[in-house]
């Protein structure tokens, strides 16, 4: 792959170098700005050609163009220039800031406002910020601490795995919280009772910003969807000029992030197993620390497996990536190609590999008419590992195994046995009865996704004050799984049919959602102080989703992973589900010379999910804002932008199961005939959550925007939420629940968020910035004032008047030092040393939820020399560290154990110990002992770059070679007794989308998350 | 040029208004019906019919809890072996409370939803053409019925014969939907007392006895399946004639002790009353109830439960049972008397077979019992007689009497129903303790003893709690708990 890509430079190269050819005269210069400073990426054409060029880092150009000529300097932000070329070879050009330019513009719900005018909440990340990563990191993990109100927790570390992500708070029960995201006006579904999210298939590099519409001015133009905010991704657009053309090519190894703890070896495991089985604990009793005669003890403890080693790898990261941009003034294009490897850190099972192709068009079809295509087309492979708490999971299996275990099996003397083929027979003695190892080769899940995205748009001038925008977008995956249990293989033996040896399963899923929307705008200016904008927009989103599902058995050869050679089906299924959304909405926004701005939006939604009395919903938002930098009397003051906006307004969550609103039966087998399965008693009142938000907020820019912030506060009721309303089984429902309307939350906080540009000079520049959300959070109302336990293992709780999700465990108390028993807290209060479920009570003010998450970073600049580094950080929330509960466990003597096991209550007085083993009834319970604080601060990224000065690149037939390397997340600061970054605990016992789940709630080795370095070269022709 | 547009533009917004409301009100589900409506003809209502089985299915062969191996695992029969999973052991070691996990809050779940599709099927009968389709139909339903609610009432209530205040004791919901129990998902019914649901429980199983068919095919009610329900009910309830007679209404053979070996790997049905069957060829990913005892592959037996050392060296070398019951297991070089019933298919030992839920040997057996109850000391040892001559090689008459016989009907059952989901049952039925072998689970009685060695008779965990969910839930059930919990 790389070399294909060499040869395709060295092409262009070559083409380049051909242009040189053939021109009068070398025209050369610095561009600046007002200040002095130099300005890179001046776009400079010879007017009436096409022939243009750029600036480079320092501000310098050079460009042939004949005497008499006329170049054009433009630059976003800057009035154009057109400077006529004369005898002098030198054109030295001062750019200054243009009035109506110096404001950013940025993408708001439905089209882009400039920032000034706009009243809503919005936080914008930018390219810059998002080409750190390690380009196999999904967007949505790339969010971490980029914007303030925005809480990202990772999945797990597994490469191209997306993230928990929730903007201002939980605002749902059982409702997703995920934002809505719309790539280019296309809403992207994501499906998470079915695992389905396409945002790790969208190449980062493609991104032009990103935009998160976080309160009722901006999210409630998405009606019954706004609830949870919405992420608009806008990708890399052309500009008229020369093409740019990019490379970037980087290479890279990662590794699991080392645990703050030891392991035993197995000179100490046999040493515990031996203490262990002298106290009497009855399952150590037959193990070798008590049973093994000095040789075969000498034996063992030659063996010393490191199963970290033996099961995990060092990954290899590998990306290229090739954009293609530019255009005339009708026509732009942006073409971009990207190829992403990351192996993983599972030793035998291949990670993650994509392939992307984009290309956005824009022309300039008649003078009234523009037209737009955005496609792209990805492919993602990704091995699986299951993800599961016991030891088909390697990252069980690693902490499991006993380091006197070897991995293949010993005879006797101690030599490796083989199989009849020459092969190492994987080892099953010394606790190991499933080999991870092995079975990472014989039971096998390999997915791949298949994702295109279209959107076509139509945008009319009808006269100065009317325009229509008409747009089509619609977004197709292929989901493929095969999932295999060889023949011969590890679980074959335990659950496979003698006669049938093998088995496998292909899913196919094909999710296809399409939007079409209208939007008519009206648009006036009266006496040149009133400017009024209006539109009407029609929408209509269907959703689409086919599934079919095969399951085959008996395969004649591990060798060939397709049904067709299988000897029978077992199973074939296949299914449709639908969604639709119509919707009608009226957006106005008012401002008077651009001082005092008011907005206003109406929306109607009509849902399919929702019965016959409740198909439609009403949305509204209002909003005011007040730029006080516009003011006479701060004119001349160091503010150059201050503003002062409130908003509120409400918005929808449909986010729930299809036809809750009907009875319904489907149907399943008996003994292979069709049987009649009831799945629910419908409730026809079923109706969407509604949210209503808050927020008042003031943004300011002082010393010309060298320092610039936001801060908001918000509070935000949603209300009706969905609960799956517990009814008496006696009634036989599927789920023993009935979806209603009841419960209510409320989120509250402060954001904010700042940058200074400290240093600014030729040769020096220092900027810092970061962002910090404060957010609290309540339950408001629940069905009949009745807690909920939920929690993948029941250890959360819903209380009206406290925090969501809430811990819901028994109160550990120590060990009793006169004993060594393990103490609790009873309900009464009094400690006791017995355990009892009935102990359960609610631990307030302790929640997975954080109260503070954010991100702040600093970048150094010396000349070519550039250094940043972003960190995350989150705090306040608790994590029940199961994973350390399972490393010292007494009951888990068979396994290996954390060190810190061989500190139990050993005589009366002793004191910060484990209880002592005799108690192992009572010690391994679940408690409050294993709740801890969840606080950290990681580095994120860290880039060392150096970009190549404009003076070496003249003789070069390049503008831009830059030269990086890359840590991620390669350092962390917390207390906690693991990985702190924490989103799901074991896949396969909670996941999004199961009800109970609670993303960050407890740790259960899942896929961990990696620490990696990358090295890239990016060249600019 | 541009009012045309204008004109466009208005058309697709005027056309957008009025279109799109059909779009949203036609859409329908895909793959469900509306379970009422659906049923129309006899092949419909088969599909109900075979959708109460399969929700009995999911409680008697869950791979984890499967009423087939629990009340064994309760019982005097197991042990647990440490080297396995330790699954199940809250319940081997009686630890269990109102919220713990597995059996608890499946049997209560899955008994009552099967409960929910026999309603459905009974309320729409009327659907159906007056014939004897209709009545067999109909039998299958209210049998299906009793037989979930008798589960229900045994499990998480007393026995009307385990104790004098049992019948007055809180027993279950019975819910019929003919007594308009059904239709209010947010109904909030209180406990019945054991002697209205052992009424109820006779009531339909009677009145099914009058409908219903003969010969429906494997994995499906018929006359002889409610006969045999109806002589264990009655035995339960104390009914000796009763059951007496239901048992001789029962013409399914013993199976030989040729026969024996292949109904647990069903090789054969001998003797099957009543079985919940599964397609283990296009069923392959349902439950493999067998990993209730153990998972092995070729290598190893990974144990879950052992047979308990005592009771099986109780077991005569001339008993033809020893071998069908048990077989030495091997976990990493130690030796265990591993249960052999349910290991799978000829072949197999993937876990995946039918369920036995009652056969020709109890229905003799609980003749027997009845028999000796009723002091008719001399048919009870015939009926015995006729069970041992098909069980020992070389079988002499035996000729107990007195507390001997009862011993002897007792011994029997134990061995012929053994982990098949009696035992729990049988000594809670009789007041009697549980009281394991004081060894531990390896083959020479070596390793491990069990936590819990003796429940006395009348303990509180003979009746398994309310599941709290039900107890939260439902506010018909506050102060209705067991005792106990």
């Amino acid at each position: 792959m790389r070399t294909k890509f060499s040869g395709i430079l060295t092409l262009f190269l070559a083409f380049i170098v051909q242009f040189t050819f053939a021109q009068e005269k070398t025209i050369s210069g610095t561009v600046t700005d007002d200040k002095g400073l130099p300005l890179p990426g001046v776009n400079i054409i010879v007017k009436n050609t096409t022939n243009g060029t750029q600036t480079d880092f320092d501000g310098n150009y050079s460009i042939l163009a004949n005497r008499g000529a006329v170049l054009t300097y433009s630059y976003v932000g800057f009035e154009t220039k057109e400077i006529a070329v004369t005898d002098s070879d030198v054109i030295n050009v001062e750019l200054a800031a243009s009035a109506s330019e110096l404001e950013e513009v940025i993408v708001t719900a439905y089209g882009v406002g400039r920032r000034s005018t706009v009243t809503a909440a919005i936080s914008t990340v930018g390219a810059e910020d998002i080409e750190d990563f390690v380009p196999t990191t999904s967007i949505d993990n790339i969010l971490q601490g980029q914007a303030a109100g925005v809480q990202v927790t990772a999945a797990n570390g597994r490469p191209g795995n997306t993230a928990f992500v929730q903007i201002r708070g939980t605002g749902s029960i059982n409702a997703s919280t995920t934002p809505l995201y719309v790539i280019d006006g296309v809403p992207i579904p994501i499906n998470e009772g079915e695992n389905f999210n396409p945002l790790n298939n969208i190449n980062p590099n493609d991104i032009e910003s990103l935009s998160i519409l976080k309160d009722a001015a901006s999210a409630s133009k998405y009606g019954s969807r706004g609830a949870n905010g919405v992420v608009l991704i806008t990708t890399k657009k052309g500009r008229a000029g020369e093409a740019k053309i990019s490379f970037n090519s980087s290479y890279g190894f990662g590794e699991r992030i080392a645990d703050p703890f030891d392991l035993m070896n197995a000179e100490q495991k046999l040493e515990i197993e031996r203490q262990y089985a002298d106290l009497g604990v009855g399952a150590a009793n037959r193990l070798p620390g008590n049973t093994a005669t000095p040789a075969e003890r000498a034996r063992l403890i030659s063996y010393d497996t490191n199963w970290e080693e033996e099961l995990l790898r060092t990954s290899v990261v590998q990306n290229n990536s090739l954009s293609i941009a530019g255009g005339t003034e009708d026509l732009t294009y942006f073409l971009s190609l990207g190829y992403n490897i990351d192996t993983g850190i599972i030793d035998r099972i291949d990670g993650f590999e994509r392939v992307s192709a984009r290309l956005n068009t824009t022309y300039q079809a008649k003078k009234w008419l523009a037209i737009g295509a955005n496609v792209s087309a990805a492919r993602s492979t990704t091995d699986l590992p299951r993800d599961r708490n016991n030891v088909q999971n390697p990252f069980r299996g690693m902490y499991d195994y006993n380091p006197y275990a070897p991995l293949y099996a010993r005879d006797d003397n101690g030599n490796i046995v083989n199989d009849a083929d020459g092969n190492p027979v994987f080892n099953r003695g010394g606790g190991i009865f499933f080999p991870i190892a092995q079975a990472l080769q014989t039971e096998l899940e390999d997915n791949r996704n298949l994702l295109f995205i279209g959107n076509l748009s139509a945008d009319i001038t009808l006269s100065e004050k009317f325009s229509n925008r008409f747009a089509v977008g619609v977004i197709n995956n292929k989901f493929n799984r095969t999932n295999r249990s060889l023949p011969g293989g590890v679980l074959q033996g335990f659950i496979g049919d003698a006669n049938f040896p093998g088995t496998q399963t292909e899913n196919v899923n094909v999710d296809f959602e399409y939007n079409v929307n209208n939007l008519f705008t009206y648009t006036d200016t009266y006496n040149d102080l009133h400017n009024l904008t209006a539109s009407v927009l029609l929408e209509y989103n269907e959703n689409i989703r086919n599934e079919l599902r095969v399951d085959a058995r008996g395969f004649p050869s591990p060798k060939i992973p397709y049904l067709d050679v299988a000897a029978e089906a077992t199973r074939a299924d296949s299914n449709e589900s639908r969604r639709i959304l119509f919707s009608q909405a009226v957006f106005a926004d008012y401002n008077y010379d651009e001082k005092y701005i008011l907005s206003g939006s109406l929306r109607r939604d009509g849902s399919s999910r929702f019965g016959p009395d409740n198909k439609y919903g009403t949305f509204y938002s209002g909003s005011i804002a007040w730029n006080i930098a516009k003011e006479n009397f701060l004119e001349g003051s160091v503010f150059n932008d201050l503003k002062l906006r409130a908003s509120y307004g409400t918005s929808g969550n449909q986010n729930i199961p299809d036809f809750q609103y009907i009875d319904a039966a489907d149907f399943t087998t008996y003994n292979g005939n069709t049987a009649l399965r009831p799945l629910r008693a419908g409730n026809p009142a079923i109706q969407w959550e509604s949210q209503a938000i808050l927020d008042i907020g003031l943004e300011f820019g002082l010393f010309n925007n060298r320092v610039s912030g936001v801060i908001d506060y918000f509070k935000k009721n949603s209300q009706d939420l969905l609960l799956n309303r517990p009814i008496s089984h006696t009634a036989g429902d599927e789920d023993n629940g009935i979806f209603s309307n009841i419960g209510e939350v409320e989120n509250k906080g402060f954001e904010f968020s700042l940058n200074a540009d400290v240093i600014r000079t030729d040769n020096w520049s220092v900027s810092l910035g970061g962002n910090v959300t404060f957010l609290d959070n309540e339950v408001v109302k629940l069905v009949d004032g009745d807690d909920i336990i939920t929690g993948t293992f029941g250890n959360n709780i819903l209380r009206e008047g406290e925090d969501i999700y809430s811990y819901y465990l028994v109160e550990y108390a120590g060990v009793n030092p006169d004993n060594g028993a393990p103490l609790y807290v009873d309900l009464d209060g009094n400690t006791t040393e017995t355990y009892s479920d009935s102990f359960l009570q609610i631990q307030e003010g302790k929640s997975p939820i954080a109260d503070l998450q954010g991100g702040f970073y600093g970048s150094f600049k010396y000349k070519g020399f550039g250094l940043r580094g972003d960190f995350v950080f989150r705090g306040g929330n608790y994590i029940l560290n199961n994973q350390r509960q399972s490393g010292i466990a007494i009951g888990n003597i068979d396994a290996n154990l954390r060190t810190e096991a061989f500190n139990y209550w050993k005589q009366p007085g002793d004191t910060n110990v484990l209880p002592s083993p005799t108690f192992q009834a009572t010690a391994d319970q679940t408690s409050t002992r294993f709740l801890e604080k969840g606080d950290f601060i990681r580095l994120r990224t860290l880039t060392l770059d150096y970009t190549l000065p404009s003076k070496f690149l003249d003789a070069l037939p390049i503008n831009k070679l830059r030269i990086y390397a890359t840590g991620q997340n390669v350092l962390t600061f917390t207390d906690y007794e693991g990985d702190p970054e924490i989103g799901l605990g074991s896949a396969e016992s909670g996941n999004q989308g199961d009800g109970t789940f609670v993303p960050g709630s407890f740790s259960l080795f899942s896929y961990p998350q990696v620490k990696s370095y990358i090295f890239g070269l990016e060249l600019g022709f | 040029m541009k009012n045309k547009i204008s004109k466009i533009i208005i058309l697709f917004i005027a056309f957008g208004f009025i279109a799109c409301d059909d779009e949203l009100n036609d859409l329908q589900p895909f793959t469900e019906v509306n379970p009422e409506a659906f049923l129309t003809d006899l092949a419909s209502f088969q599909n109900g019919i075979d959708g109460i089985y399969g929700q009995m299915y999911n409680y008697y062969a869950a791979s984890a809890s499967g009423l087939q191996g629990i009340p064994d695992i309760l019982s005097d029969n197991t042990i647990q072996v440490q080297s396995g999973r330790r699954s199940n052991d809250d319940y081997h070691d009686f630890r269990y409370v109102a919220t713990t996990g597995g059996a608890i809050p499946l049997y209560w779940s899955e008994a009552y939803e099967a409960i929910n599709v026999a309603n459905i099927v009974i309320g729409q009968i009327d659907n159906l053409a007056d014939s004897d389709d209709k009545n067999n139909i109909l039998g299958q339903a209210l049998a299906a019925r009793a037989w979930a609610h008798f589960d229900l009432a045994r499990i998480y209530g007393k026995i009307p014969t385990q104790s004098a205040d049992a019948n007055s004791s809180l027993g279950i919901v019975y819910s019929k939907v003919e007594d308009g129990d059904t239709g209010d998902p947010l109904a909030t019914p209180s406990r019945e007392t054991i002697g209205q649901n052992y009424t109820e429980i006779i009531g339909d199983l009677e009145r099914a006895s009058q409908l219903i068919g003969t010969g429906n095919g494997e994995g499906r009610l018929d006359r002889n399946a409610v006969y045999g329900l109806l002589s264990k009910v009655y035995l339960y309830n104390g009914d000796y004639q009763k059951a007496i007679d239901a048992a001789n209404e029962v013409s399914t053979e013993l199976a030989t002790a040729e026969e024996l070996p292949g109904v647990y790997t069903d090789v054969n049905d001998a003797g099957i009353v009543i079985q919940l069957a599964v397609n283990t060829s296009s069923e392959s990913n349902f439950a493999n109830v067998g990993v209730l005892y153990s998972q092995s592959n070729a290598d190893n037996d990974i144990l879950e439960f052992a047979i308990d050392f005592d009771f099986f060296n109780s077991i005569d070398d001339t008993d033809v049972r020893q071998d069908i019951i048990q077989y030495v297991g091997n976990n990493t070089g130690v030796d265990y008397n591993a249960i052999k019933k349910f290991l799978g298919e000829e072949g197999q030992v993937n876990g995946r077979v039918d369920i036995k839920v009652m056969r020709a040997a109890e229905v003799l057996l609980n003749k027997a019992e009845a028999q000796y109850e009723l002091n008719q000391q001399g048919p009870a040892l015939a009926t015995l007689n006729e069970l041992r001559a098909t069980r020992y090689e070389a079988f002499t008459p035996g000729t107990e009497a007195g507390q001997a016989l009862e011993d002897a009907i007792q011994y029997e059952r134990r061995i012929e129903l053994s982990f098949e989901g009696h035992r729990f049952f049988d000594l809670k039925r009789r007041g009697e303790s549980i009281t394991r072998s004081d060894n531990g689970e390896v083959i020479d009685g070596s390793g491990t003893k069990p936590e819990a060695l003796v429940i006395p008779a009348g303990d509180f965990r003979f009746q398994f709690p309310i599941p709290q969910a039900e107890m939260n839930a439902n506010s018909g059930f506050d102060g209705q708990q067991n005792a106990g919990y």
